[in-house]
Parts: structure tokens; C-alpha cells; sequence
């Protein structure tokens, strides 16, 4: 049994290129100390952890999990500006941030962690690879306690950003920190559960055997969009898709973790996959 | 299941292009690092760089294409495994570089021909180029897991898939380890004033690292092979948050990783017959690891570090640094330490600097990274 105990996150759509918001007043108030020589991505992690574990207590041992996309993208558009444009040697904090595991450096510092720290990623399924992760350390007794955050940045031009992942022009985008702390062997209000599947049909007797009403199905934006289709025909109505939102490349972590943190009654179910590798659903319900 | 059996392997590195050719170079003690000179800068930079001897251009956009696939095929060939095993293998990939190195090149070509609409970091696969090389080459289609944690990649996608293979989620598991040359990590490295003219791991006149590239494969899993009789038994990490770019010199976050380790494989310190330390060969890291495994073991036992043969290949270097201890294992014989000449007392651990024998037992793996991560794997020889 794998319990959520906290969840919480930071998602902003971006609509201007005038300027990224500004993070910083949050992160004095969450944070324990201030940090210097970080970047727009170790902020969006740490401001989101904070978020996420506020009023709870965290076993030092506690393992972070943080996926991304893009990773910190910001960053290293400027160190390949120094480096490729200006000629210069990158300076030595960019250099050292555009290694994603600087993030979970600074959250694993601001939260007194000393436990494993994995940075993953995953194209539009980085949720699934570091739930996945998350959820055999918790399995096998390798972690109690799981901090499992996907974060996404948002460089400017957004028209750039667009172009950078081949994504339409009328695309609006957003950024995100979503984070979920699970305990295993806890019973909370919400539980999470992994489901594999060879078969897209077994998929779908499994979610017609469980499917209580109010229930939710999310496609995550990985997923094989003819499977998706077909999941819309067997589900009208109930299904969400990533694509009809702000974007970011991380986007069904936004939807389990508003879920999550939201007290609507159901399931929600987010699932992804293709017919090649199977499929993976994750059941976040009572 | 207790482990993992290493079922097959692939390399490309300073030593060679195969694992028998590299574990012979290896054994024969050939060292030889080119002299680098990149001229793109304001300031030139010079520094011995240990490359994979191939005629191409260093920094030439397709290198990825063509020494991956092999290195890849190689390793799964020799697995054995059936065609179906090969479609749903999942892969576990550990690298510093990526795409960086073909977004560099495409950013300049960009800014060549363009220079106002020259769109900066392509990302050109970004995250998931080397996962999407080895599926198109191989025709793998399972479950990818791309670890970025700095020079502790590799290890942690090998930990990864152990842990999974355990669960029994996955049968077997490709573990891929991945770093080609690019401006970014020679010149980033560089700027960090941390690279020295020559490896010289626990040495009193250490200076720091000498980079290098390399491309490892090992498939893992969760039965014997035909002829395997290596296996990673267990393992740890853990995240010291001393500093971003080296552990705490006290040695507590290591010796607690090495303790870690040793708890998951159920063995005690004094099963352990040798240990292939990270040995970076920087005035703190070392210091931070010699003190960690000193606090662990009463009698330190052998001690190798294999990066003075194929240079810090950072992200890749588990796997490199794994499939070389494992074919000198094979071969009877511990590798000795090049570069290592005058002990340093402060450290009190001495890399051998003759080949030793290598008898069955456990074998202890480290690595360390920026970002504060520490990772011990758990090595078994005659596993069967």
C-alpha cells in the first residue's frame, strides 16, 4: 500500500514574453536559506517541494525523485550563448546547473534530505519513468518515504520555446512544479497504485471493473493518440487530455497532483503507453 | 532473486573497441591520453583528453550514430536473448553529454548562416537522443529511463534496473553508459579549474581529472546466462549536501553509502576482497573517499581506480569503469592504478601499482557526483 500523504504544486501558464514571473518572494518565505547561484529550474523545485511537504515531517532517508523533460532549459541556453556565441568559457554555476541533478541538490539542502536523489526524464512520460522508480524503492524497502517532483521551465521568446519542441503556434505554454510525497505502508486519504498491461483491451475490463461514478481517466500526453480515441469512445465525457491545456512537457503530473491535493470524490486513473511496450496505469483513489 | 547476472557487455573507449581488446590494453598498462587544443575560444584551451580512436572529427554531429548502435549490439548479442526479449527490453541510460554535443553544432551552424534568428540550444533529441538511437538501431521498443545525476549516471540506471529486475518487473535490462566529446564539458570542466595535465588518483601530487569519452553497454538479468558468472548483488545511494560539487571531506556521507551497500548485498565489510574506487584524482574528492572507505575497514582492502586507462568518462563511467573490472576480473587479475606514485599520508590508501590477482568474492564499485550524489554497487565474481 503506497499512500500519498501531502501533494501540492506550482502551475502557471505563460501568455507574454514581457517576462517570467518572479518566484522569489515565494521562495524566501519557504525556503530555509537563501540561495545563491541557482537558476529558474532549481527554483520551480524548490518552490514546489516546499509547497508540497509544508507541515509535514520528512524522514532524513527520504528519496527524491524529480523528472523533467526539458530539464533546465533556461540555463543551458545561456552557457550555450557564453560558449557558442560569445566565445567564453561557461561560467563555473552555469556550467554546474546545467546538470539536473543540481535541483535535487538544493531541494535535498532547503529539506534536510540525505537519501537517494535521482534526476530522470522521460519525453512527455517523465511522471511514469519517476513514479515508476519511486514506487519499486517503496515496493522493495529501499525508501519509506518518497518525494516525487516533475518540473518544467519555460525559456523565452515563447515563440522559440514553441519552435524548440516542435510544438503548433497557437500553443500556449506553461510551467510547472508538481510534487507528490508518498509513504509506503500508509493508510491516507489517497492511495496510489501501478497497473501494467500487454493489452489495451485487458486495460479497458480493468476500467470498466473498477470505474465507480465520478470517477476520471487522463491520457497522458505521451500516449498513442488512436488508443486515446478509442479510451474516448468506451469513456465519453470522462476523459481529460493533456493537450487541451496550458502545455509543458510533464503535463498528466499536474493532473494526478491536482487531484491529489483536491478533496473531489473518485478516482482519478492516468494512463499511458502504446501497443508495442504495453501500457501503464496509474489508479490514484481511496 | 539476489542479483543481477551480467549477461553481456559492449565498450568503446581510449582502450579499444571492443571489451577484449580494451581488458588486453588494460592489462598490458597502455596509457595514452591525445593533447587537446580547441581554439573556439577567446582563450585557447589545452588539456590531455583520453579519446575513442575513431578517424573523425572530435566534435562531428554523427559520432553518436555510429559508435552507439555497435557498442549496444554488441552487448545484447551476447546475451543471447530472443527476438522478443529484444523488442520489450527496457532501457536504463546514464549519461553527462546527451544531445549537447550535436546541439553545439547545430547552434553554430545556425548562427553561421543566421546570426539574428540563430535559436540557441536545439534541442536536437535533447533528454532522449540515445535512447531513441539504440531503439532505431536495434528495434527496442520498451520502458526508457534516462538518468542525468552528473558522474554518478550510469550507476544509478544500473541500480535502477537491479531494483526492478528484483521486483520482477523486467526479466532483463540494457544499462547504458554514454559520453562523447562536446565544448561544454571540456570547456565547463575547464572553467572549474579542476583538470589537471595527469590522473594521478590518491596521489600526494594529485591535481585533478583528465577527461575522457566512452560508450559502455550491459545487458543485466534476472537468471544466469550461458557462461555469466558476474553479478551486481546489491547497492546504494544516497545525497550528501555538503557541497554541490564535491562530498564532504569528513568522509561521513561515503562510509554511510558504503554501509548502505553492504547492508542491501548482505554482506559485511570484511567479504569484500577489492574495491574499484571513483578516484577523480581531485585534492577532495579523494580525500572525502579515502577517508570514507578507511571509517568502513579495519584492513583496507585492494584498491584500483580505472580512470587513469580511459580518462573520467563522468555520466558513462559505471558502466565503462564496470565492463573493464569486469573483464580483468575475468582474467584473473585486479587492475593496477597508473599515475599513482607517492602515497599520500593525510589519505593512508594506496592503490596497488602492479596487476593483483583477483579471486572469487565481492567486489565494491564507487562513484560520486556533482549534485552531492554518492552511489556503491556490489560486484559478485562466480556468481554461479
Amino acid at each position: 500500500m503506497i499512500g500519498i500523504v501531502a501533494a501540492n504544486h506550482y502551475l502557471q501558464p505563460i501568455e507574454s514574453d514581457a517576462s517570467l514571473p518572479s518566484l522569489e518572494a515565494d521562495l524566501r518565505e519557504l525556503c530555509r536559506e537563501p540561495f545563491r547561484r541557482i537558476d529558474r529550474f532549481i527554483q520551480l523545485a524548490l518552490l514546489g517541494s516546499a509547497r508540497c511537504i509544508a507541515g509535514q515531517t520528512l524522514r532524513p532517508e527520504c528519496g527524491i525523485y524529480l523528472g523533467s523533460g526539458l530539464g533546465p532549459i533556461g540555463n543551458n541556453i545561456v552557457t550555450q550563448q557564453q560558449l557558442i556565441r560569445d566565445r567564453e568559457i561557461p561560467k563555473p554555476f552555469n556550467f554546474i546547473n546545467t546538470l539536473g541533478s543540481s535541483a535535487g541538490f538544493y531541494v535535498a539542502k532547503n529539506l534536510g534530505l540525505s537519501g537517494q536523489n535521482l534526476f530522470i526524464s522521460r519525453r512527455r512520460a517523465s511522471m511514469e519513468a519517476v513514479l515508476n522508480l519511486a514506487l519499486a524503492d517503496l515496493l522493495r524497502g529501499v525508501v519509506e518515504q518518497a518525494l516525487v517532483g516533475l518540473v518544467e521551465e519555460v525559456a523565452l521568446p515563447l515563440a522559440v520555446h514553441r519552435q524548440r519542441q516542435d510544438l503548433p503556434a497557437t500553443q500556449v505554454l506553461a510551467e510547472g512544479s508538481h510534487w507528490l510525497l508518498l509513504q509506503s505502508g500508509q493508510q491516507t486519504a489517497r492511495q496510489l497504485r501501478l497497473h501494467r498491461f500487454d493489452e489495451l483491451s485487458t486495460l479497458e475490463n480493468f476500467l470498466f471493473g473498477s470505474w465507480m461514478q465520478g470517477d476520471c481517466l487522463c491520457c497522458a500526453s505521451g500516449m498513442e493518440r488512436s488508443a486515446e480515441q478509442r479510451l474516448q469512445r468506451q469513456f465519453p465525457g470522462c476523459i481529460v487530455s493533456a493537450w487541451d491545456c496550458a502545455f509543458h512537457d510533464s503535463l498528466d503530473a499536474a493532473w494526478l497532483t491536482e487531484f491529489a491535493i483536491g478533496d473531489r470524490p473518485g478516482q482519478l486513473f492516468v494512463v499511458n503507453g502504446n501497443s508495442m511496450r504495453g501500457w501503464v496505469l496509474f489508479q490514484l483513489g481511496a | 532473486m539476489a542479483g543481477a547476472y551480467i549477461r553481456g557487455v559492449g565498450l568503446s573507449c581510449a582502450l579499444g573497441e571492443n571489451p577484449e581488446q580494451c581488458a588486453s590494453a588494460m592489462q598490458k598498462m597502455q596509457v595514452g591520453p591525445i593533447d587537446l587544443q580547441l581554439d573556439d575560444f577567446h582563450e585557447p584551451l589545452r588539456m590531455p583528453y583520453y579519446r575513442i580512436p575513431d578517424d573523425a572529427d572530435l566534435f562531428e554531429g554523427s559520432r553518436f550514430e555510429r559508435i552507439l548502435p555497435p557498442v549496444a549490439r554488441m552487448a545484447v548479442e551476447r546475451a543471447g536473448l530472443s527476438a522478443a526479449e529484444i523488442c520489450r527490453l527496457p532501457l536504463f541510460i546514464g549519461s553527462s553529454c546527451f544531445s549537447i554535443g550535436l546541439s553545439e553544432s547545430h547552434y553554430a551552424a545556425a548562427l553561421s548562416a543566421h546570426p539574428d534568428t540563430a535559436m540557441p540550444m536545439p534541442l536536437c533529441g535533447g533528454y532522449q537522443l540515445i535512447a531513441a538511437i539504440i531503439q532505431q538501431a536495434l528495434g527496442i521498443d520498451g520502458d526508457v529511463y534516462t538518468y542525468n545525476t552528473a558522474c554518478t549516471a550510469s550507476a544509478n540506471a544500473m541500480l535502477g534496473a537491479l531494483r526492478m529486475l528484483k521486483l520482477g518487473w523486467y526479466q532483463h535490462a540494457l544499462v547504458i553508459g554514454a559520453e562523447l566529446a562536446n565544448r561544454t564539458t571540456l570547456a565547463g570542466f575547464s572553467g572549474l579549474q579542476i583538470v589537471a595535465q595527469r590522473l594521478q588518483p590518491f596521489d600526494a601530487a594529485r591535481a585533478g581529472i583528465v577527461l575522457g569519452e566512452g560508450i559502455g553497454a550491459v545487458v543485466l538479468s534476472a537468471y544466469v546466462g550461458s557462461d555469466s558468472d558476474l553479478r551486481i548483488i546489491g547497492g546504494a545511494s544516497n545525497c550528501d549536501t555538503w557541497g554541490v560539487t564535491t562530498a564532504n571531506p569528513d568522509g561521513n556521507s561515503v562510509a554511510a553509502v558504503l554501509n548502505q551497500a553492504l547492508a542491501d548485498a548482505h554482506i559485511r565489510s570484511d567479504q569484500v576482497y577489492g574495491i574499484k574506487a571513483h578516484g577523480t584524482a581531485t585534492p577532495m574528492g579523494d580525500t572525502a573517499e579515502a577517508i570514507g572507505i578507511r571509517r568502513i575497514f579495519s584492513k583496507t582492502p585492494p584498491v584500483t581506480v580505472i580512470k587513469p586507462y580511459i580518462g573520467h568518462t563522468l555520466g558513462a563511467c559505471s558502466v565503462n569503469e564496470l565492463v573493464l573490472f569486469a573483464g580483468a576480473l575475468e582474467r584473473g587479475f585486479i587492475p593496477a592504478t597508473p599515475g599513482f606514485e607517492t602515497p599520500d599520508a593525510a589519505l593512508d590508501l594506496n592503490p596497488a601499482t602492479t596487476h593483483g590477482a583477483a579471486p572469487d568474492g565481492c567486489y565494491l564499485l564507487n562513484h560520486f557526483g556533482f549534485g552531492g550524489n554518492n552511489v556503491v554497487l556490489v560486484l559478485e565474481k562466480n556468481a554461479s
